[in-house]
């Protein structure tokens, strides 16, 4: 996997530069700005970029524009943005051009480095990324109160693995199932909540995600 | 001592010469007919005015004419106050505006009472003879001017039939002695030689009085030591709320550039490191104890690192929230996305606040979320945040819950309020019993 990385600390650049290239991916570039950013990917075009939302000059939300410009531009390069923030604005934002090759993350998920990189795995070949922090926010604001007490405890855990971006496969690995039940789990979802079903796993973000907002 | 006699005399001599004593001539014309008339005005209104409302009957017509008098008064001092600006050069602030009251008493008593105004009364009533020093400043100036002149009329004029008009007459600034008559030409330069005194005395009296003028007029009509206070303490003040504000977001920042940052670097690295030691329990009872213990010392580590991580970030955000540098509309929208009862959003904020007024709205809302989310037991909440056309903001937070809320009793109200008013805001409470509770914060768009 080949990955370019935005992050103005220098400290954090290079670890996660050691980390991917530990894993044996490949780190093409390493800036520190939304434009370097841009040129980075405009000249190695990697399989993901992995952008800090606060950058310089104004460090408020250099890298959630850049990351939006870089959807628009280079559609084929999947873009996991991370901050030490949760703002559901900001995923609102990514999220709008569709959930195919997108991911947004807490800096603290860094820190265990095999979700760190199935992640981004995920978002390099296409697939969501969304921090669990994210979706528990999104559970908590959604107004489909009813529809979601519907849901058993299980199914309501397997629902939030769903908006997180998992696969049925990451979704077992997770909750140690076998992935027989968690097509049942999902099935059984699908058919409560209303939700047209047999989806790939980006449209299935997609819906859920849009099923929560109301 | 001779350099310095001669610098003094040159000095004296040449003042008339100056742009300066035009200027102060001018004023002395026009600010004395000026004070002459603004002192006939003032009298006859303040006379009319009190022997109305002497009488039993004219009372009240009396003392609008009082009131009358007083604003008249105001704007005859704001005249002055400008001729000094514009002809003297010299700057007096305006005494601070007048505030009217509610109700036609209390807009009477206010009236009555505006000091600013009784003091524009007093100067105009001084300015009388300030005014008549002035005049007869400019009359001299002007006379003067005209004796100097006289030479050189007598010869574009009069050169040829001197003996037969009449003869010519100069006048003079004095009021007693009468006009010099001239009738030849070297008659004429005791006059011009006159005319010269008057102008050099003139300039001097003009600037002598412009002086006393000028200690009137800071004395009585520019703002009195009270107001002057008063407004350095508004300007100190929003100084010290502007810089506390910067200041605790300088500390986020840092925090964030700082030790979150290392603590993430640091989160991190006890990652790999616990990766490279891998966690296969059959190979852990092939290789020692030091590798399980350090297995065991890495996993504790990297819990502490995530943990501290975690509330390095919830400290942050309590200082200052980074989403507020993106406006009041998208902060309250993460307030309200993070709330445990639902809660909705309205904003309509134009023009932006103040920085320190924007944290002091979020940290509200914030505030009255966690009160309505712990107490109120309620479904549904609400914010809703506009400018009002009369320049303040006003944020409401409204729930559908059992209400009961009060000001006075419960703490975090008490701390909110407290906070409100260092910029001079408001908190209106409305809670009744059974609810629904709204709680209203008005803040000036400026700290």
């Amino acid at each position: 996997m080949r990955v370019v990385i935005a992050e103005d600390a220098a400290l954090l650049r290079e670890g996660l530069t050691r980390l991917l290239q530990d894993r044996g991916h490949s780190v093409c570039a390493a800036v520190d700005d939304g434009d370097g950013l841009l040129a980075a990917v405009a000249e190695h075009k990697p399989d993901v970029a992995v952008v800090d939302i606060r950058m310089p000059p104004t460090h408020t939300d250099e890298g959630l524009r850049a990351a939006l410009e870089l959807r628009r531009r280079f559609p084929a390069t999947g873009v996991l943005v991370f901050s030490q923030y949760v703002e559901t604005s900001y995923s609102a934002q990514l999220l709008e051009g569709g959930a195919a090759g997108v991911g947004y993350l807490l800096k603290d998920r860094v820190a265990n480095v095999a979700e760190f990189t199935a992640a981004l795995e995920r978002v390099a070949s296409g697939g969501t990324a969304l921090d669990p922090e994210v979706v528990s926010q999104l559970f908590r604001a959604s107004r489909r109160r009813g529809g979601l007490s519907t849901l058993t405890p299980r199914e309501r855990q397997v629902l939030a693995l769903m908006a997180e971006g998992r696969s049925n496969a990451g979704i077992a690995a997770e909750l140690v199932v076998s992935g027989g039940a968690v097509e049942k789990h999902v099935a059984s979802i699908f058919a409560k909540l209303g939700l047209p079903p047999g989806e790939s796993d980006n449209r299935r973000v997609l819906a859920v995600l849009r099923y929560l907002g109301g | 001592m001779d350099e310095d006699i001669r610098r003094v005399a040159g000095t004296i001599l040449g003042a008339p010469l100056t742009r300066r004593t035009v200027r102060e001539l001018l004023y002395c014309g026009v600010g004395g007919l000026a004070g002459v008339a603004g002192f006939l005005i003032t009298v006859v209104m303040l006379v009319l005015g009190l022997t109305i409302s002497a009488s039993v009957l004219g009372t009240v017509v009396g003392l609008l004419l009082l009131t009358l008098a007083l604003r008249v008064s105001r704007r005859l001092g704001a005249l002055h106050r400008r001729l000094a600006r514009w002809l003297l050069g010299y700057q007096v602030e305006a005494p601070p505006k007048f505030q009217p009251g509610i109700g036609i008493l209390a807009r009477l008593d206010k009236r009555l009472r505006d000091r600013a105004a009784w003091r524009s009364v007093a100067y105009s009533l001084i300015k009388l003879p300030t005014s008549a020093v002035q005049l007869y400043a400019a009359t001299a100036a002007c006379i003067g001017l005209v004796d100097l002149s006289y030479p050189e009329v007598w010869l574009l004029f009069r050169h040829h039939n001197a003996s037969q008009l009449n003869p010519l007459v100069a006048p003079t600034p004095l009021p007693f002695g009468g006009d010099i008559k001239i009738y030849s030409w070297p008659g004429t330069i005791p006059a011009a030689l006159l005319g010269a005194v008057c102008v050099l005395i003139a300039t001097w009296l003009a600037r002598a009085i412009n002086a006393g003028d000028r200690r009137l007029i800071r004395g009585l009509l520019g703002p009195s030591s009270m107001a002057e206070r008063v407004s350095e303490l508004e300007r100190t003040r929003s100084l010290a709320v502007e810089d506390s504000a910067a200041a605790l977001r300088r500390v986020e920042r840092d925090l964030h550039d700082g030790a979150q940052m290392r603590l993430a670097a640091l989160a991190m690295n006890l990652g790999m490191a616990r990766e490279k030691l891998g966690d296969d329990d059959e190979q852990a009872s092939r290789v020692s104890d030091n590798t399980a213990t350090v297995r065991e010392l890495l996993d504790a580590a990297h819990r502490n690192a995530t943990d501290a991580l975690a509330d390095l970030r919830d400290l942050a955000r309590g200082i200052h929230p980074p989403v507020l540098d993106s406006g009041l509309a998208s902060a309250l929208a993460s307030l309200a996305a993070s709330s445990a009862i639902p809660a909705s959003v309205t904003a309509e904020i134009d023009p932006r606040p103040a920085p320190a007024i924007e944290t002091i709205a979020y940290f509200c809302a914030a505030e009255l979320m966690a009160n309505a989310t712990k107490h109120s037991y309620a479904n549904q909440i609400k914010i809703n945040i506009f400018t009002e056309r009369s320049g303040l903001l006003r944020l409401e937070v409204t729930d559908d819950g059992i209400g009961g809320a009060d000001a006075v009793r419960g703490s975090g109200l008490a701390g909110l309020t407290q906070r409100v008013s260092t910029v001079d805001g408001r908190i209106h409470v409305s809670s009744p019993p059974g609810g629904p509770t709204t709680v209203t914060v008005e803040l000036p768009l400026r700290a």
